[in-house]
């Protein structure tokens, strides 16, 4: 099994809920560690304008680069549900091996505090939730339901298989677990 | 401690049902994790169908960084430098209202009860704890206060609501929506301002059935991301001129409803002839209009056409573009235009006027342990009701927005009183009244002031005294939203209350020992206190039948068999139901207005140009028009200081490239904003979002002045004006400005 994302761009109001419920769920602190972004996309000209949100989460990919390039293994993909987990006692630190987890990654995933040195943390899909059978916090948050979790498989029956939305492109190298419903521009 | 356990979950973490009581209309349920007598997490409703959970949005998300922030006061403080500097020591409960006791003995001796001036707002809206209740209740039975009238969200609105309908329940059930075959949304931004916590989903969920969404605003909202099927910019401040544009179109192309306006309205004739020229020689094509608003004349003709042959459509005005010297002709446009579509009364439809109540769960039927007479400084006076003369109310009163002018100027500035102390209570009106320098230059000036709050506030930096108040979760209460529900929540205690902080209602009571007020009823026992409170009121007494389950629960939903819809009843059977009008319908032309011969106020609704607007000369001086929206990351100024909340939304100015160009300003550049009443300095924003020749600044920052009097916080306030319009809504958004890039130092 796999576990990954639905996000519906159409219903996004980028209002950031959902990143501070796990804010407060994982206990981050203000500043650049943030488990869960919002990001933003704005194209046009007044009055003719487009505008986007999209959720940035970890998307434990099928092939997470993250794991080969950590130089000592403190990556891992969970066998059982395919989410990628990180052994921050294991980590030694961003100034040590300077980000290459970061640097691998496409969707910037890998988060780091701003203490010197700091440990490598990212979104687990709520495991602690996980394993109690519960939805990730920010899919409980979301006002307007553009949020769902779940099997891969399962999102894909229900949902579609769209792999790409605005403001997000497909890596063919890593296989994010995620689908989408774009915003038609 | 008194705490509704509803769930333990292991090493004795529990889950405490409970709410907040913020300025805000959603009141969601929240499940409050516990341990170890602190909370650890927060989480939302858990309604079982997940589809009707009413969820929580970002703010109280971060409750836990407001509860726990280190900024929160925690002891009572004593001013120990001068006014605004923020210098206090801490001092005990004991001295600080013996102190207080003795200023108010003072004062009432000196120079009588009219001296004392009771400053109250919405910062806390529950039944038991309310300050502005406890404080109305201990000040009446001292002999009396003077206070202030307006509401600073609304009063637009609601007089506005006054005049054509009498009454303030013009709302459907959000439910209702999805039974519209056309939206249209004007000024309206549920997507941040939560008027219901699940007002934004419905609006989804009724676009997701195909139903047409129109949002007319200055700015390409959040909600417009997601709804508008069509985005009409309109030059802010001149809605009413785009409003009698399409009943222009309407009339001349016979689509309006006259058997619908013969039936429920008088006055429309006189409109007409407004509308068509016939009283003043311009007739108000789209043409005329297009020349204000820069809405093209085709857009507006299409609109109207589509909005009169669309049926059933919802026309959501909202309360925004009317806290501005337009005013209440915003939405008396809006009403009139519902009224002649024939949308009032039916399902998918609206009545308009902004304050889209309904009449279950409504905060207008606030519980509340009421004062056991009246306010003795505001007896004897001429009666209000029925009329719309706002000068009845202010035989004994100052507007909201006037009340910093009141306080600097007094007797001598023609107001009914001299303040020589005042309470500052579930507010930060320094912050959020019009001309922030102002209010404090009459802070400065002030005799004594005592502030009860959760922060030091701009507000508070100027009292003589603060007093630490208990957030929501440190005391048990229940609450109602603003306008919406249907809903009751429960607020179960969750934590003891931090360092020595106090609820409002324990305040007074202690302060009431200290003056000698033996009469003073106290509520020490809460669960006694809240089923009283209950049973008081038929509202919450018809419908919570079982207290326990309601706070255990958490929540209690009103069960109505299809969404109310404003209106219904009189529109069903106008005979035996008339409107509350003094003609029984709705007063397109109002007679109580015309008698007040008031040339600012007219009798029908119209497009009138009014002072700094786009055409004011003083746009000459002053080009750009200022918006103030409400923020998404705090509500008004409560919880600005919440850091997981202020990294989501970093404080800027919406400018569009057109007019920052112009001035040489890039994106992430530091700009001063100034007029003749103030200076701030914010960063830029150049986006497309904004319709040029306007800038946007969410209101709430905190006003924080430099040595040169410049405001480094971005309080928009330090910007707009303390001034009102003819029916009384605070004209905060009728605010010229100039801006250029900031150079430190230079």
């Amino acid at each position: 099994m796999q576990v990954g994302f639905y996000f519906d761009q159409t219903r996004c109001i980028g209002c950031s809920a959902c990143a501070v419920a796990c804010k407060d769920w994982h206990d981050i602190p203000a500043g650049p560690e943030k488990w869960m972004k919002v990001l933003y996309n704005e194209e046009g000209k007044f009055p003719h304008i487009f505008v986007s949100y999209r959720i940035n989460p970890c998307f434990h990919c099928i092939d997470p680069v993250c794991i080969p390039v950590c130089p000592v293994g403190a990556i891992a993909k969970r066998e059982e549900d395919g989410i990628v987990t990180v052994d921050s006692n294991k980590c030694i630190g961003n100034e040590e091996c300077d980000s290459k987890c970061l640097k691998a990654c496409p969707y910037d995933a890998p988060q780091f505090g701003t203490e010197i040195g700091a440990k490598m943390r990212k979104c687990n899909y709520c495991l602690d939730r996980h394993l109690e059978g519960k939805l990730p916090t920010c899919i409980e948050s979301c006002r307007t339901r553009a949020l769902d979790a779940g099997s891969i498989e399962e999102l894909k029956q229900k949902y579609g298989s769209i792999k790409e939305t605005n403001n997000f492109i497909y890596s063919e190298r890593t296989k994010p677990s995620v689908v989408f419903k774009p915003k038609e521009k | 401690m008194e705490t509704q356990e509803n769930d333990t979950i292991d090493d004795g973490e529990k889950i405490i049902r409970t709410t907040t009581a913020f300025d805000c209309g959603g009141r969601c349920p929240l499940r409050v994790h516990v341990k170890d007598g602190k909370v650890i997490r927060i989480e939302g409703d858990d309604f079982e169908d997940k589809d009707e959970q009413l969820r929580a949005c970002l703010r109280c998300r971060a409750l836990r960084q407001y509860i726990y922030h280190p900024d929160r006061l925690k002891f009572p403080l004593k001013r120990d430098g001068p006014k605004g500097s923020g210098k206090y020591k801490r001092i005990s409960w004991d001295e600080a209202l013996s102190e207080i006791a003795a200023k108010l003995k003072e004062v009432k001796e000196k120079y009588g009860n009219s001296s004392i001036f009771l400053a109250t707002g919405g910062g806390y809206q529950a039944a038991l704890h309310d300050g502005m209740f406890a404080m109305i209740r201990l000040l009446t039975q001292f002999g009396g206060f003077s206070t202030h009238f307006g509401n600073i969200s609304s009063e637009g609105a609601v007089y506005a609501t006054q005049t054509q309908y009498t009454s303030p329940f013009v709302g459907h059930s959000r439910t209702d929506l999805k039974n519209s075959k056309l939206i249209i949304m004007w000024g309206w931004d549920p997507a941040r301002m939560i008027s219901g916590s699940d007002t934004i989903y419905n609006l989804i969920k009724a676009k997701e059935k195909g139903i047409k969404i129109i949002c007319i605003d200055p700015r390409y909202t959040d909600s417009a991301v997601v709804l508008a099927d069509q985005w009409i910019p309109i030059i802010p401040g001149t809605d009413t001129a785009m409003m009698v544009a399409m009943a222009y179109v309407m009339i001349k192309e016979n689509l309006h409803d006259q058997e619908f306006l013969d039936k429920y309205t008088i006055g429309f004739e006189k409109f007409v002839d407004y509308v068509m020229g016939e009283e003043d020689g311009i007739p108000k094509t789209p043409e005329w209009a297009e020349q204000i608003t820069s809405v093209p004349a085709e857009i507006i003709s299409n609109l109207a056409r589509e909005y009169a042959t669309t049926k059933p459509a919802a026309f959501m005005d909202c309360q925004g573009p009317a806290r501005s010297a337009v005013g209440e002709l915003y939405n008396r446009c809006a009403m009139t235009l519902t009224a002649m579509t024939g949308n009032v009364g039916k399902h998918g439809g609206s009545a308009a006027g902004g304050l889209m109540g309904i009449p279950y769960g409504h905060m207008f039927f606030a519980s509340r342990i009421p004062p056991p007479y009246r306010n003795p400084v505001e007896t004897g006076l001429k009666s209000v009701r029925g009329s719309l003369d706002l000068q009845l109310r202010f035989q004994a009163r100052c507007h909201t927005n006037k009340m910093f002018d009141a306080i600097l100027k007094g007797k001598g500035g023609g107001y009914p009183f001299d303040v020589k102390f005042a309470w500052f209570v579930n507010n930060n009106f320094l912050n959020q009244l019009g001309n922030t320098n102002k209010a404090a230059e009459a802070l400065k000036k002030l005799d004594y002031m005592v502030c009860a709050e959760l922060w030091l506030t701009p507000t508070a930096r100027y009292a003589d005294i603060v007093l630490p108040v208990t957030s929501a979760a440190e005391k048990n209460d229940f609450t109602r939203p603003w306008p919406s529900g249907p809903y009751f929540t429960a607020m179960n205690q969750a934590i003891e209350p931090i360092g020595e902080c106090k609820s409002d209602l324990r305040i007074a009571e202690e302060l009431a020992d200290k003056l000698g007020l033996e009469e003073f009823v106290k509520y020490p026992d809460e669960k006694k206190a809240l089923r009283f409170l209950i049973k008081l009121r038929e509202d919450t007494r018809k419908n919570i039948r079982n207290i326990n389950e309601f706070r255990e629960k958490g929540i209690h939903r009103i069960e109505i068999e299809e969404p109310y819809v404003a209106f219904k009843e009189q529109i069903d059977d106008i005979e035996n139901k008339p409107f509350k009008t003094p003609s029984g319908k709705i007063e397109i032309f109002s007679q109580r207005i015309a008698d007040l011969n008031d040339p600012e106020n007219p009798p029908i609704p119209k497009y009138m140009e009014r002072w700094e607007g786009r055409y004011d000369p003083l746009s000459e001086k002053y080009p750009l028009q200022l918006l103030s929206p409400h923020p998404k990351n705090r509500v008004h100024s409560e919880l600005y200081l919440v850091e997981w909340l202020r990294e989501v939304d970093p404080h800027v100015a919406w400018i569009n490239p057109v007019d920052a160009e112009s001035r040489g300003i890039r994106d992430g550049d530091e700009i001063l904003v100034y007029n003749d009443r103030g200076k701030l300095t914010i960063k830029a924003w150049l986006t497309e979002r904004i319709i040029p020749g306007a800038i946007s600044i969410f209101e709430g920052a905190w006003y924080d002045p430099d040595e040169n009097g410049i405001d480094r916080g971005g309080c928009v306030n330090t910007l707009t004006k303390d001034a009102y319009s003819p029916g009384g809504a605070s004209a905060l958004k009728s605010c010229l400005v100039e801006i250029k890039k900031y150079n430190r130092g230079a």
